[in-house]
This record gives C-alpha cells, structure tokens and sequence, in this order.
C-alpha cells in the first residue's frame, strides 16, 4: 500500500490513481469543472490545483531525509498542479485550499477569469441552484469583478437539435459535451470551433445534434450553455422534488430520477448506477415525462353507447368480478404487461390462479433493430424479463388476436395493445374489455371498463431488465388517494416542506385518481370472497419472492445495492 | 449558402490516397486535403467542408473544428487577390499600418472586407515572418512582397489588375548579398 | 567575450551560389557527414553519434534552448514500433524570420541534420511542419526532399547501410500555437492544435502514442558541421554555454536589418551599432527585444556589455528566444507597441484552457484601453496581476509568454505607461 499526504491527513492507496478522484472518493472537497469520472481527463479549466510535492528519498541511507523537526524534507513541484491528471505516487504531499494559500489564490484566479466573459445570466438561466460555477464562485471565488471592458459576445439561444438549446456565451469551454459525443455515443456530432476566446461547442455546419443521447451533455454541462429545450423556464431546481425510479421506456432500465413540481413530473434525468447505465440515459426515456402527466384516466369509466361516463371504483370492482363469475374459462382472456411492474403482473396470476380459471399470458413488445448496444434496446418494455420470470406464458401477436375474438372476457393489463399494433379495435368488438390503463389510449378506448392505474411515477414496482436486473421504483407523484407527507418513502420538495395546501402554487388538479393495478385486483379478489393478503406493495413482493427466481428479494436490498442481479432460470414446466 | 456543389476528380482522389499513404493515421490528411480543396475552389466554405470530411471518412464536426481553428483556411470565398499585410511588431514599427490603410483608402475598402468587382481582399495579419523587410505582405496564402511603400503597393495593385503576380523575392543572408 | 565578425565566414548559411541544389551542395562536402556515419556505424553507433552531439553543446534553436543532444537521448529504446522526428518549422514567433533561409539558401543542411538525428534515434519517418504561411519556401523544401530521394539518401536501406526512413513536408494552416512541439503534433495528426498534458513528454508518448523527438530547423542544420569538425571544435564557437553559429533576425529601426550569421556570444551593441550600421535616421535606442516577442524587452541602458546567450540575457533580465531581435528607436510608443503584441497573444491563444484564453483577452482591452488614454493608475496594477494569475497556469507557455512583455515592459518603461494614463480626466494621482 502506498501512501498520500492531503492537507496533512495520511491516506492509503493502491494502484493507478489520479489524485482528484482519490480526493473525491474520500469524500474531500477540490472545485473543478472540466473533469467527470467517465470522460478523458483534458485538465484545460484549471479549477483542480493543488500544491504537490515529493519527499526527499536518499539512496544512500535508504530512507527519507528529514529536516530539522524531523519531518520529512519535501521537494515540492514549483507550479501549481491539476489534480485531476496528477498521478498519485507513494508518499506525495498535497495541499488543498484547505491549507494552501497559493491553491485558494489560483483558485480564484481561475473563476475571475472564468467569468469575465460569463454573461450575468442567472435570472434567466435554468442551470441557476444546480450550476457548478455558481456554486464554486460562491465558495473560491472572487468578490465583484475588475472587468470593465465589452464582454466577448458568440452565438445564443440556438437551437443546437431538436432537444438541445446552446447559448454559447456561457460556455466555459470544458469541453465535456465534446468528449461525450467522441467517447460515449460516439457520434462525434460536437466539435470546438473558432479558436481562442471566441470558440465554442457546435454542430457542423447545418446540421443538427440529433444525437439519440444528446440530453446527456445538458446533465454534464457546468454551466447553463447547454440546456434542455423542452424543460426551458419551465421551473427551478429549488421548487422541485426529485425521486429515484426507473426508465420506463426500454428494456435497460435505466435509472433515473424523476423531479415534480406540484405533481407534475417536470423532467427525468439519469442517475448513477454503475451496474446499468453509468451516468446516462437516452434522450427517448426522458421524453417520457409526458406519460406520467397528460391524457391520463381520472376515475374508472363504462363505455356507454359510443363513448364512456365516469363511474364509481366501487361499480368497477363488482362489475369485474361479476363479469368473471359469469364467463367460462375457456372464454377468459387476461393479459399480462411487460409495461406494467412485477407486482401487477403477480396480482393478476394471483387471481386467476385464486379463481381457478381463465388463460393469462402476455405478447412481448419487441422491436428487433431498435436497440443500439448501448441503453437503447430493442425491448421496448421494462419489464420483460420479470413477466418471464413470473412464468406467464409468452404468446405472440397473431395468437393473441385469434384469442381475443373468440373470447367473451378480455381483462389488458397496462398495455396498449391496440395502439401498438398486436390487436385491432374489432378484434376486441364481441368480448367485454376490461383495461386497466394510466392513460386514455386506443385500447382503453376501446375497452367497457376503463380502470385508471398508476404509472412507475406514482407507485413501488419491480421491473426487471433485459440484464436480469430488478429495479424498483418510488412514487415521484401523488395520486388522489396518497398524500406525501404521509407516505414515507416519497420525497418531499422545498415546496412540500414549507408550502401548505393552501398556497397558490399548489392545486389538486394533478392527483390522478388512480390506484396501483395490485390493489384493484386484490380488491376484485375481495369482491370474490378470496384473500390475496395484498394489504401494501411489501406484500405483494413478498409473495413474488416465493418464486425461485425471486427468492430473497426485497425493496432494502433493490435500494442499498441499487438494484439486484437475478438468475435467469427458466421457469420449470 | 451557394448551391454549388463540389467534388474531386479521380486523379484528385488519387492524390488523396497518396498524402494518405504519408501519414500512419488517415486523419493527418484532412490539413492537407483542405489546402488542396482551397486551392481547387478557393475557399472552404461549409459544402467544400463536407466534400473533405466525406472524402477522408472523418466526422463533419471534426473537419469544422479544424478548418475554423487555422487562419489560412477561408471560410467563406475571398476576393481573388487576398492582400494579408502584416502589422505585427516589427512590421508595426516599421509602417506596417500605414500599408494596410493605403490599401483601404486605394481601394475603397475596410480591413476583412472585398472590392465589389470581387478582385481584391484586404485584410491586416500577424507575423508572417519578414520581419527584417517590413513593411510586407503576402498575396493570397503565397508569395511574400517585401519592403512596402505606397509606390510599390501602386505597383502591384496594377500588376494584379493585370494578373500578373509579383516575383518571388529572395532575400539572403546581409553578409552573402552580392 | 568580443567576436571577431567582421572576418567570420557563415558556415550554416556559405556564400555558395545555388547552395540549395543537391549537385552543389554535394560537390562542397554535402551528406559526407552523413554517409560517414552509415558507412561507420560501429563507431558512429546511433548512441555515439547522440553523445556527440551533446558534448558539442548545442542547444534548441526555437527558443527554448535545451541541448539537443540531450533531448535525444530521452528517447527510449526501440521497441520494433516506429518512432518519429518533427522538426518544426512553424516559425510564427514575431521578430522571428530565420528558418526561412535554411529553407531557400541551404535546405540540405537541415536534410542532412535531420537523416543523422533520425539515424541515432532510429528513426521511422521524420516530418517537417513548415508553417503555411511559407507556401514559397514548402515547395522549396519538397524539391529538396526530392531530391534527397533520388540521390538515395531517404528511402529504404539507404545506401545499403540498412538504416532506412523517410521524410515528408507537412505545412500548416496559421496558427503560431503549433509552435509548441505538443500542439505541434496535434496538428500533425489532424486536429486542432491543442497542446497536450504533459506528462506524458513526447519521447514516451508522442506522434500517434509512439516516441517522437521535436527539434527545431536550425537546429538540426548544425548538427554535419559538429560531425564535420567535432564536438569540441563545436563547443569552442562563440559563447561558453551557448555554442555554434547562430543566425541572428534583426529587424526595427536598424540601417540593414535582416539575417545574419555569426557564432553566439555577440554583443548586442556591436549588433545594433556596427553590424547593422547604426540607428535609423540618427535616431537614439529605446528599446531592444532580445529574441522574439516573447521574451522581456530591454531598456537602451540595460544592454551595456550584454551578449546573445542565454546566461548573458538571463542575467540582464531576459531570454535568447530565438535570436530574433526586434529594435526600436526613441520615437517608439511603448504603449502601442505592448499593445500590439498583446493582440497578437490574444489572436493566438488555442483557446483551451482558462488562464490564457481569457487572460490574454483581458490584458490585450486593458492595454487598449490605456492606449486609447481611457487608462488609470490601477490598469497598471491590474496589468502586473492578470500577469501573475497567468504565469506557470496553464496547460502550455503561451501565457507565460503573452505575461512576460506586459510583465517587463510596463515595469521597464513605467514613465510611458503612467504617462499615457495621466493624460486623462480620470487620473486620481
């Protein structure tokens, strides 16, 4: 083990290490701007320094020299250095602005410089209570400004592609969005143009960065150069909650968090998880923010002549239950969801394996092509993995549509089977259609029963991914039957904190009236005299982990290990 | 943006495999690519651009990147004659100035802008590396004319009206002029 | 140490008609020196030919002044993968015009400097970055390396020595940064000329992650004269530390500017005074630049008994550079002329890192300022500061030398500067 001296703290290393990651990963604090863990290392902002210096190794007595307090002699390296590209080695000596006067000057003097040409846009900006350099000149730098000369003026407000806006005049040239389009997508959509203080990132010229991880550089940009086109002056940081879930929208699973303001999932962007994503995520799951928010079911609906009229969850209960009653098995469709979580799906075999009738399977949403060998799959469902697992039977498209028009009873998990291709509206026409749907697509509109369920935003559910993942998410927003500050385990924003219910910038109206799939269906169950023993989620994932592929999972440990790798076994006949 | 579009011929491409063939990495090439697609059109505006990045398969942004970073490449067409007086240092104390504003006033024009008849580009640069000749300036990313006065500025407008480009100038050592 | 100019034949540069044709240069002993060493090569091992030419004393021609031979000795052993030679003629320093005439008036020189420094660093490919600038003098050098071609001294197996390599011209586009022997070889390689992070040097990491050596044109032309006469013999001409022939750039307010050769060590009097035939018009020295822009200028009573090497100029108070001596009359505007050289630092900054490109940005306003008589006192406090925020910052020493003549001239010349900035209705003192 070699061994560190930072700000007179002894540590042990080992290996190849870069002297600002260490100091990172010791939960020490060192500014920087232009580094991130998972790009090269340009070390061109300058931010990093430190003082360093080597102790005085004599051969001859074969140890160090020491001085007289008997410390050791350092020879220390006569400039300032970028910790971010600094190797480590056994027994150097570093100081931080902790105890470097030198280190807290050059600190400084970098952020001066930084923002001589920065315009003062942070009443505008919408990088403004999550910006690095905001926060590292509140810290390091200097007080007021010595500039009195016409700033450099380039480019602004461009639309750089479709989900990505530039104002160039803010950019400080770390050159973090560049490296991600050579490094990680690798579609080299990025380059620096122009040279010297008038250079800035671009796209060449008249065409669009349309990459499909183009939001990515939004998250790594320091400042607010690069940023995101559709969250524009939507809100600020400070007025949202943010929650750790899941990307809902391909088989990776990527993780995510989702950030709400008064109920409203506002954006979604990529968390850390090293096991799946890394830092990333694609642009399509963000965009999905929107499926959380609009054309959502509030309130069970009947169909009624050619449209349908809200009706009482209490009528939705007694009318599916009854409707099973009454239908032979043989006529019974259900329909399980690689859309839907691990629990719903569990619940629905739970009550057809508790009535004792019924076919369950489920068609996999599959588009082959579609993925990229990065998190872009060509699974377009989240939860694939775990349906198989489960053991529902896998049908294809031409089986289930064959099934459907022959049935008297179709009950569609979280699936727009219509919308996307697997049945026709008329394939439904002769059975009653039962949908349990979040919002108010082509299948629910085609069902005789609409039951509004929730979305991964607005429950806890399990999803496994194409990997043998299980993730697990938390709900982000309130539906009309939960109320944050009840319910633990969901996060509370500043505004949830110190708002009341009554303040202007809170209003009821986002609270869909929905329930999570399980708890209708235990309900069902209930209505049928049987007890599935499904009083919250825990339950249902502790029924789940009786299955082998499940065993021992839990929410604790999907939480503390960020997700838990599973066997994909195949189920026994 | 012009709807010219550009292209090499095939002995112009295997001139490219050939300064490929110099280099152990085919990227190396898009300098002197550019400089052959700036002699052939002129200029490398954003289509000559594409036309260089396609040709070595290199990205579009790359190319854009390295054709804004050095000066001699034209992002945009030129008059015919560019006129790049230098009027750094030596040349400055030396009336490197004064050249560049006999060139404006003589031919109504503004450092950086072009004569309407399209002849003429002037434009005031740094060291070009005469520093012992000053005043001096280099016609169109070639031939240097040295020891400036506004007679031999007269000169050579005319003989590039002409388009009759001055001679090239050898200057040797002081101690081995004749 | 007094030179006796005024009999010195130029041995980089001879007086000999049509030097640059290989014919010629062959018939006055051209690639002798070279042929010597790949017919010997049990004496002249590639080891003993980098020894001696460390022992000459030669130092780096671009302005840095580390000895060459030295340099080359970093290089480490061969691998079996190739390694390379830039040799950099970018000469973009302001004041600087001397390569240009290695090019024009004796091209072999450098050719044949350049085939011995491949063959004691063994090496694959020796690439000559001549700035673009110098279309007339790239053509000159492509005919030369033609010819050296033919003449079988580049190639395969060269004159059946069993050393083989080959050389190329790479011009570049304008861009005084790809001076720097790092951004150098980014240019090589495609890219913007952004210097690299050091370490890794270039002779474990360089041209396409191989070892490469960067050495400057003048330089390798000297190195046929040290094998022609010796290292001793080499390390004898001119100054003490500084040795060899040296091609001096004069230009300014001198009667006959222009390139001459001399051995180190001259005294910059007898330069201005004797050599160059006196000041202009009459007129009284102000201000010598040593040896480019980037080194700091000297007052007219700082150079009394300094001479052109670099422990000379370092105990003056500045640097030999590249022996590109700018010089300039008492009628000279300091201010503007500071002002000038600003913008051209600002205008050449790559632009990757902060300290330089924002800084030189910064200097180059406020001195517009000053010169404009908008300036007050506290410019010039601001000046010497910026000029410490940036000196030893930053990725390469482009800032270091856009500070050092704001550093030095404003210090040096304080009357001009606080003149200019009384001169307004906003001075306070």
């Amino acid at each position: 083990m070699a061994e560190i001296f930072i700000d007179n703290e002894r540590f042990e290393y080992s290996g190849n290490v870069k002297v600002l990651q260490f100091i990172l990963d010791n939960g020490l604090e060192l500014p920087f701007f232009c580094y991130h863990p998972a790009l090269s290392i340009p070390a061109n902002c300058r931010q990093c320094y430190v003082e360093a210096g080597m102790p005085v190794f004599n051969k001859e007595t074969n140890s160090y020299e020491l001085d007289a307090d008997g410390e050791r002699v350092i020879r220390w390296f006569p400039k300032l250095m970028t910790a971010c590209s600094m190797d480590a080695a056994d027994g150097m000596v570093v100081k931080t602005h902790k105890t470097s006067e030198l280190v807290r000057r050059g600190q400084k003097d970098v952020l001066e410089f930084i923002l001589i040409n920065h315009p003062l846009d942070c009443p505008i900006c919408d990088q403004a209570g999550e910006c690095p350099l905001q926060i590292q000149t509140y810290k390091y730098g200097p007080e007021g400004s010595r500039f009195e000369h016409k700033k450099v003026h380039k480019p602004k407000r461009i639309q750089l592609g479709p989900r990505v806006i530039l104002d160039a005049e803010r950019c400080i040239n770390c050159t973090r969005c560049v490296r991600f389009t050579e490094e990680i997508s690798k579609t080299n959509q990025l380059s620096i143009v122009s040279r010297g203080d008038h250079n800035y990132p671009s796209t060449a010229p008249g065409r669009e960065f349309d990459d499909p991880y183009s939001l990515n550089t939004v998250d790594i940009c320091p400042v607010g150069a690069l940023t995101a086109a559709d969250f524009r002056f939507k809100a600020r940081v400070w007025e949202m909650a943010s929650t750790p879930s899941i990307d809902i929208t391909n088989g990776k699973g990527c993780s995510v968090d989702l950030w709400t303001r008064d109920n409203l999932v506002l954006r979604i962007t990529p968390r850390f998880n090293e096991a799946v994503n890394g830092h990333w995520m694609p642009d399509a799951g963000r965009t999905a923010y929107t499926v959380h928010n609009e054309n959502r079911v509030h309130k069970p609906h009947l169909k009624v002549d050619a449209g349908h009229v809200p009706t009482s969850w209490t009528n939705a209960v007694m009318t599916l239950a009854e409707k099973f009653a009454e239908t032979r098995s043989g006529d019974i469709l259900v329909l399980g969801s690689a859309h839907a979580s691990v629990e719903d799906n569990h619940a629905l075999a739970s009550l057809l394996s508790t009535l004792g009738k019924g076919r369950l399977a489920f068609v996999p949403h599959i588009i082959d092509g579609a993925g990229d060998g990065f998190l872009l799959t060509d699974d377009q469902a989240p939860n694939t993995s775990g349906v198989r697992l489960l053991g529902i039977e896998e049908a294809s498209a031409d089986d289930i549509a064959g099934a459907a028009k022959k049935a008297k009873l179709v009950v569609i998990l979280a699936d727009d089977l219509v919308g996307r291709g697997v049945l026709k509206a008329s394939d439904l026409a002769k059975a009653y259609v039962v949908a349990l749907a979040s919002n108010l697509h082509a299948t629910a509109q085609a069902a005789d029963l609409i039951v509004p369920v929730t979305t991964a935003a607005e429950h806890i559910g399990t999803y496994v991914n194409v990997d043998g993942r299980a993730q697990r998410t938390i709900p982000a927003k309130e539906t009309a039957h939960v109320d944050r500050r009840v319910n633990l385990e969901m996060s509370m924003g500043r505004l949830d904190h110190f708002g009341t219910r009554f303040d202007n910038w809170v209003s009821d109206r986002n609270r869909v009236d929905c329930i999570p799939a399980w708890q209708y269906l235990s309900q069902v169950a209930a209505e049928a005299c049987h007890d599935l023993g499904f009083a919250d989620a825990r339950d249902v994932l502790a029924s789940v982990a009786t299955y082998p592929a499940f065993a021992g999972l839990t929410y604790e440990r999907m939480d503390a290990e960020r997700g838990v790798t599973l066997t994909m076994e195949p189920i026994p006949a | 943006m012009s709807q010219t579009t550009y292209a090499f011929t095939p002995d112009e491409l295997a001139d490219v495999e050939r300064i490929k063939a110099r280099y152990p990495h085919h990227q190396s090439a898009v300098m002197p690519v550019l400089w052959m697609a700036q002699d052939k059109f002129g200029h490398v505006d954003a289509d000559v651009q594409r036309l260089v990045a396609a040709t070595l398969d290199l990205p579009e942004s790359h190319v854009h990147g390295v054709a804004t970073f050095y000066t001699q490449y034209f992002k945009e067409k030129q008059g015919r004659y560019v006129l790049d007086v230098c009027t750094c240092l030596s040349c400055h104390i030396g009336g490197g100035y004064e050249m560049l504003h006999y060139l404006e006033e003589k031919l109504g024009i503004q450092e950086g802008e072009t004569t309407p008849d399209g002849k003429f580009t002037v434009k005031g640069v740094e060291c070009l590396g005469a520093c012992g000749y000053a005043p001096m300036m280099q016609i169109t990313n070639d031939v240097f004319v040295n020891h400036l006065t506004t007679d031999k500025l007269d000169q050579v407008i005319e003989s590039l009206k002409k388009d009759e480009l001055p001679a090239f100038e050898p200057i040797p050592l002081v101690q081995n002029r004749a | 140490m007094s030179v006796d100019w005024k009999s010195y034949t130029p041995q980089l540069i001879p007086n000999i008609p049509d030097l640059h044709k290989i014919s010629v240069y062959e018939a006055n002993g051209g690639y002798a020196q070279y042929r010597k060493v790949l017919a010997e090569q049990t004496t002249w091992t590639p080891e003993a030919v980098t020894t001696e030419v460390k022992n000459s004393g030669l130092r780096g021609r671009g302005g840095a002044g580390f000895n060459t031979g030295l340099k080359w000795s970093f290089m480490p052993k061969p691998d079996g993968g190739p390694r390379y030679i830039a040799a950099n003629g970018d000469e973009s320093e302001p004041g600087t015009f001397k390569d240009r005439t290695i090019f024009e008036f004796n091209p072999h020189s450098f050719i044949e400097g350049a085939l011995i420094a491949a063959y004691a660093m063994r090496i694959t490919a020796v690439y000559v970055y001549i700035r673009g600038e110098y279309r007339s003098w790239i053509r000159m050098m492509e005919a030369a390396i033609a010819d050296a071609y033919k003449a079988g001294h580049i190639g395969s197996n060269i004159h059946g020595s069993g050393f083989s390599t080959d050389m190329y011209v790479h011009s570049g586009a304008g861009a005084y940064i790809c001076g720097e022997e790092s951004s150098l070889m980014e240019s090589l390689e495609g890219k913007r000329g952004y210097p690299r992070v050091k370490p890794p040097f270039p002779a474990q990491k360089g041209l396409w992650g191989r070892p490469t050596t960067i050495n400057n044109i003048e330089s390798l032309a000297n190195v046929p004269l040290i094998l022609q006469i010796g290292a001793q013999a080499y390390a004898n001409i001119g100054a003490k530390n500084h040795p060899g022939p040296l091609l001096y750039g004069i230009s300014g307010h001198v009667n006959k500017p222009g390139v001459y050769e001399f051995p180190s060590g001259m005294s910059i009097e007898t330069l201005i005074h004797d050599v160059c035939g006196g000041m202009r018009n009459g007129k009284k020295l102000k201000a010598v630049i040593p040896g480019g822009s980037s080194t700091p200028p000297l007052r007219a009573d700082q150079i009394s008994g300094v001479t052109m090497d670099s422990d000379s100029l370092r105990t003056a108070g500045s640097m030999l550079g590249t022996a590109g001596m700018v010089v300039m009359d008492e009628d000279t505007d300091m201010v503007d002329v500071l002002w000038r050289i600003s913008h051209f630092y600002h205008h050449e900054s790559c632009g990757q890192c902060t300290p330089c490109r924002e800084g030189t940005g910064w200097l180059e306003k406020t001195l517009h300022k000053i010169k404009r008589g908008d300036g007050e006192m506290r410019d010039l406090d601001l000046l010497l500061d910026l000029c410490t925020q940036m000196e030893g910052r930053t990725i390469c020493a482009l800032a270091d030398a856009a500070a050092w003549p704001v550093r030095y001239t404003v210090t040096r010349f304080r009357e001009d500067f606080e003149a200019r900035c009384k001169s307004t209705i906003y001075a306070l003192a």
